[in-house]
């Protein structure tokens, strides 16, 4: 199977081998019954797919059943004519077998394709609405999984495992209750199989348990080991240490084919006691039925419809376990699923306002206070006020609560107290979206969509024509190397494409705000290393976006300090200083000291 | 699969006896229906008990013998898949030790790592498989009707009608279904790329408000991957129906002429009952067809998968270390070299020409991409260039082979460090080296204070499950584990770019007191200000060169770089 691209390196340790969960299920009626919500579209259809069952496992008993009865007739001696007639109704219920058979089938995977798709929707839909504070609680990997393994899961256990679980239940019932009609003496000899199953897996389960520790063990050490000299190849080829790489692997490989072997062994008996357990039954049936035919207790054909049904009913004693685990396993998934559902909305309580006009960009923050969850106040009492078009440089160690204040004024939190007033007004009654369509956005880590160069700036304004795109690109400096690589703006940007610099994904994004063309801009400058000259066209770029513009930027280079409008100096969720670079140099203050250790620090 | 199949070769007996047994227990549930034919036709029609007791007593023999055969089949079958597997995952690794770094970048670290373990594990369940299930149920079929000819030759013609027929189509449609997966695969695989990506710019989606955006995009995949899944399950679940329908004509035809054929008295009930049952047990035999088909073809990938690396040869065997080198001066010489990378149009270095003497600091500035750390990587030989010459005291590159990598040491950009101890990681490229080296070393790279401070010391763990270090402290290491294998030449690439200022002039005074030659790729000019000579890389060339007087007095870019930084850094 393919795997996602960029689960590289550090998922594939998950690629350790199968693993047994025990699923586990807090809800299980509200859970079913959710998924019986989203399989109701289709009630109707459900209802008669699970009919169709009921008809399908009869027939597959009442097949054997006549075939026995018709080998008996033909061996005492019968009309052509009744032969005709049985003949043709063995006929009539073997169509219809497979006829129902099918239908079941095709009909169940339209039933629960529909509410997997409608669940994959509704999830997505509700993720996109989910606060920020969600995703930055929970690791990507968690909520990926919920979004595609869970969701997988569901959709095939709905697909066959409904079907699988019911046809196994009505066929061993009632298979168990014909030869019970038949002959119950034989039906107990030929159950003398069920126990000894059961001891036989218990056998090999409690061995392979341990062994397949251990294999697991092993396979990760190993596993992990390739990784790291995989990713330090170049590290080992440096200090020409291949010799030691390869001893260190081969003594790690020995383990694991050591352990491995035994759990391989032991997990290689089951379907050779399964097997054994199919023959003994059919010895028993044919010899030991054979004996009760010699005494006339039982017919040919008896024993006939007998061998017929042992093996109908040896796999399905074999499943079913099976089978409602992996129920269990999708229902405890669909759990997951509805979790993440429940999680409540941003913007619930938005209102959908038309006809916004362009903000001028006055910002105020009155008194706020935020935090998250039960820490301390990560906001405490911040005030300010912004001029339209004017920047703002947020300054401070982190965690002193410079994301959160931009978070806040684009409603990515909500104010617990006090107030953000954009042009006047209280944004806690302006929607989210009204807000965020007049907003540009430029983060630390220049997200891009895996997508070709120009669909990426189009991001920023989705009815923008190439002219537009490329405009935008010019003034944000990034045409001049767009237009060198290879596909020029067609350069399709993921990991098996062209890879461009950290750099260079700024001054995409940066021409992705300017397509934007907002009225207030935040800014997240990069920590990371960037090269000076690319650099240069960055601090370019940026002065010419910022220009007209309410800006904020999370600072990191003193020169976009110095010329900002207005610093904000945080300490702990607190502004201990504002003012202007001069303003605050003559303070001799905070940001002062912070200066002077900076500059000694480069004039060393 | 050829590839693999000589690896199985190794192995040929446990192989051979796995298939012998796998033959063994097949033969027994071949000659069942045989023996229930004789037990009522003879036994219970002509009245005999002794022969019931008698066929009684071989059926449960058999049974047992068949069991037995299934449990030893599973240690020898085992062997095999256990044995090729460790022989793969052998040869693989030390296959990829020997690559190049060219070959590295072709094939990647993350592919590499699913054929070493993805790829290795879905073989051996293959062979695993293979070597006792999979031929089963062919062979069953094959066998079954060649049995069924012994019973009764008229009789069994109508399987030999009807069984090839069943297998084309089940044939095609698994064929058809497999491919139709394969598209649902690639539409799971969008839609799953598509929910990453909005996990992953989640901010973005919101900031831009791009909600309604992005749920179309995702209903337009998600819509597509409906139809193909239900397009693909709902033809896969024709198979059963009409294999079933198709046995069970079968069944009443062999019924109706098996009733014709006793009438005339040429054939026998047990004959008929007998034939029947082989008819059941074939069809039992169609259902596993899917799922060996499936596997058949996930073994295949990953079987090419795993050959493509092993028949990769190593471009060039390197030479191993020359002991009876003691010690080099450090003197290196670029003659016109040029080298581009085989996925890039452009050129990295074009017609690089440049001495550095030996015991020289030489400092490296130029945006990404101009070609600063290609430059690096040719001198311990990671990289070959495509023409010109590179010397090392006089002596080509190409002659000194992996011995060069005694002298010259690189320190890349990530700090990278194995799990194990911080003093392992240090001592990393020399196990013998003493403590007091180790301590030496840390101290020349400024990490020593720090590693005190940690819980165990030198003893921490690092890596995978130990510590986490900041990109600071795994470059210091980096520069520590380097420092420890005292070079002659030294090549740091940007590897100082996560410290602060005040530190990383300690490393770099520290490691200009080593009196090695080096060459420091960085991206301050404070870092390279005091360079004997700098030079100043651009898309490949090298644009200017001479020391920093030099050129603040006739370098243009080096002024506009100057001119940035300095405005930044002398704000105040």
């Amino acid at each position: 199977m393919r795997k996602n691209r960029t689960q590289d390196v550090t998922t594939s340790r998950h690629y350790q081998g199968v693993k047994v969960k025990k699923p586990k299920i807090s809800n299980l009626n509200e859970t079913i019954s959710r998924i019986w919500m989203y399989m109701s579209t289709y009630k109707s259809l459900f209802i008669f797919v699970l009919l169709l069952v009921v008809v399908s496992s009869s027939l597959s008993l009442l097949g054997p059943y006549l075939l026995g009865v018709a080998v008996d007739e033909i061996i005492t001696g019968i009309e052509k004519t009744n032969l005709i007639i049985i003949i043709a109704i063995l006929i009539g219920v073997f169509l219809l077998q497979s006829v129902t058979t099918w239908f079941q089938n095709y009909w169940m995977i339209k039933v629960a394709q529909h509410a997997v798709y409608a669940m994959r929707k509704d999830l997505f839909s509700h993720v996109l609405r989910l606060p920020i504070l969600f995703f930055q609680t929970r690791q990507n990997g968690e909520i990926m999984s919920r979004l595609t393994n869970d969701i997988e899961n569901v959709s095939r256990t709905l697909n066959t495992s409904v079907i699988q679980l019911t046809t196994s239940v009505l066929t061993l019932t009632g298979t168990i209750i014909v030869m019970f009609i038949l002959s119950p003496l034989l039906t107990l000899l030929t159950l003398i199989i069920v126990p000894l199953l059961f001891v036989g897996m218990n056998w090999i389960t409690n061995r392979t348990n341990r062994y397949f520790k251990q294999q697991q063990h092993d396979l990760g050490d190993l596993n992990g080991y390739v990784e790291e000299a995989l990713s330090g190849h170049d590290i080992i080829k440096l200090f020409n240490q291949e010799e030691r790489v390869k001893r260190d692997f081969i003594e790690k490989n020995q383990r694991l084919k050591e352990s491995s072997y035994w759990a391989q062994v032991y997990t290689g008996f089951i379907p050779k006691i399964m097997n054994s357990l199919n023959n003994l039954s059919f010895a028993i049936i044919v010899g030991v039925g054979g004996i009760f035919a010699f005494n006339g207790m039982i017919s040919i054909g008896v024993i006939v419809t007998f061998t017929a049904y042992a093996r109908q009913f040896t796999r399905p004693l074999n499943d079913l376990a099976n089978q409602f685990n992996v129920i269990l396993s999708a229902v405890s998934g669909a759990e997951r699923v509805f979790d993440v559902m429940d999680e409540e909305k941003e913007d619930k309580n938005d209102v959908e306002i038309k006809n916004r006009k362009r903000l001028k960009g006055k910002v105020e923050f009155q008194s706020v206070y935020f935090s998250y969850g039960q820490d301390d106040n990560t906001l405490n009492n911040v005030s300010f006020i912004v001029n339209p078009g004017d920047t703002v440089a947020l300054v401070g160690p982190t965690g002193a609560g410079k994301t959160t204040v931009v978070s806040l004024l684009s409603k990515f939190y909500e104010v617990e107290k006090g107030k953000i007033m954009l042009d006047d007004q209280d944004i806690n009654k302006m929607s989210r979206s009204g807000i965020r369509s007049q907003m540009g956005i430029v983060l630390q880590d220049s997200f891009l969509f895996d997508t070709t160069i120009k669909e990426n700036i189009r991001y920023g304004r989705l009815d923008a024509t190439d002219h537009q795109i490329i405009t935008a690109a010019k003034s944000a400096n990034a045409h001049t190397f767009i237009s060198q690589l290879p596909d020029g703006y067609d350069t399709i940007l993921d990991s098996n494409g062209y890879e461009i610099s950290q750099g260079q994904r700024q001054l995409i994004s940066i021409a992705r705000a300017m397509l934007a063309d907002p009225s207030l801009l935040i800014l997240d400058e990069a920590t990371s290393s960037i090269d000076t000259i690319t650099e240069i066209k960055i601090n370019e770029a940026l002065t010419k976006l910022m220009k007209g513009r309410t800006s904020f930027v999370i600072a990191h280079r003193l020169n976009t300090i110095q010329h900002a409008d207005l610093i904000l100096v945080l300490q702990e969720g607190e502004v201990i200083e504002q003012g202007t670079h001069k303003e605050l140099i003559k303070r001799n203050g905070f940001y002062a000291q912070l200066n002077a250790s900076q500059n000694r620090a480069i004039n060393e | 699969m050829k590839k693999i199949f000589s690896y199985v070769k190794i192995y040929k007996k446990s192989a051979v006896l796995a298939l012998i047994l796998m033959g063994l227990e097949l033969s027994v549930e071949l000659i069942q229906p045989i023996i229930m034919s004789i037990i009522i036709d003879e036994g219970i029609v002509g009245q005999d008990f002794q022969t019931i007791i008698i066929w009684l007593s071989v059926l449960i023999g058999l049974t047992l013998l068949a069991f037995a055969a299934g449990i030893v089949s599973s240690f020898f079958a085992a062997d095999v898949s256990q044995s090729v597997g460790h022989d793969l995952r052998r040869d693989l690794f030390s296959r990829v030790q020997d690559f190049s770094a060219v070959q590295m970048q072709k094939l990647t670290a993350s592919s590499l790592l699913t054929r070493i373990t993805g790829d290795v594990t879905q073989v051996q369940a293959f062979l695993f498989m293979f070597l006792r299930i999979m031929l089963r149920a062919p062979l069953f079929i094959i066998g079954g009707i060649i049995m069924a000819f012994t019973v009764h030759v008229q009789l069994a013609t109508i399987l030999v009608i009807i069984v090839p027929v069943l297998l084309l189509i089940v044939f095609w449609i698994l064929t058809e279904g497999i491919k139709l997966f394969r598209r649902v695969q690639v539409r799971l695989d969008h839609l799953n790329s598509i929910i990453r990506e909005n996990l992953l710019g989640i901010r973005l989606v919101k900031a831009y408000n791009r909600n309604n955006h992005e749920q179309l995009r995702f209903n337009k995949v998600n819509n597509h991957l409906m139809d193909d899944n239900k397009k693909a399950l709902q033809l896969m679940e024709l198979t059963m129906p009409i294999v079933m329908l198709g046995m069970n004509i079968s069944l009443v035809l062999l019924l109706w002429f098996g009733f014709m054929e006793i009438n005339i008295g040429s054939a026998q009930a047990g004959e008929v009952v007998a034939i029947i049952n082989y008819a059941t047990r074939i069809m039992a035999s169609f259902g596993v067809f899917g799922f060996l088909l499936m596997n058949f073809s996930r073994g295949k990938a990953s079987a090419t998968r795993i050959s493509e690396v092993l028949e990769s040869k190593p471009s060039q065997v390197i030479p191993k270390t020359d002991s009876s080198i003691a010690n080099i001066e450090g003197h290196i010489n670029f003659e016109n070299i040029t080298f581009s990378y085989s996925n890039m149009k452009r050129a990295a270095l074009k017609d690089i020409s440049v001495q550095i003497n030996a015991g020289e600091t030489v400092g490296i500035l130029g945006e990404t991409g101009s070609g600063k750390t290609t430059f690096l990587q040719l001198i311990p030989g990671l990289y070959k260039a495509k023409s010109g010459n590179l010397s090392i005291d006089n002596k080509p590159i190409k002659e000194w082979g992996r011995a060069i990598r005694d002298f010259v040491t690189l320190v890349p950009q990530e700090g990278f460090l194995f799990s194990g101890t911080i003093k392992e990681n240090i001592a990393w490229g020399n196990e013998k080296a003493q403590f007091d080296d180790i301590v030496r070393a840390a101290k020349d790279a400024n990490i020593h204070s720090y590693i005190m401070t940690l819980p165990d010391q030198y003893e921490t763990r690092v890596g995978q499950r130990g510590v986490n270090l900041s990109g600071g402290q795994k470059q210091r290491l980096s520069i520590a584990r380097a420092l420890l294998a005292n070079p002659t030449v030294l090549l740091l690439d940007d590897s100082t770019s996560a410290l602060d200022a005040n530190t990383e002039q300690r490393v770099l005074e520290s490691i200009k007191s080593k009196s090695c030659t080096t060459v420091v790729v960085a991206q301050k000019i404070s870092s390279v200000m005091d360079a004997d000579k700098i030079l100043v890389f651009d898309k490949g060339c090298i644009v200017a060169s001479g020391n920093h007087q030099e050129l603040i007095g006739n370098s243009p870019l080096y002024q506009k770089i100057y001119q940035s930084q300095m405005k930044e850094d002398g704000l105040s």
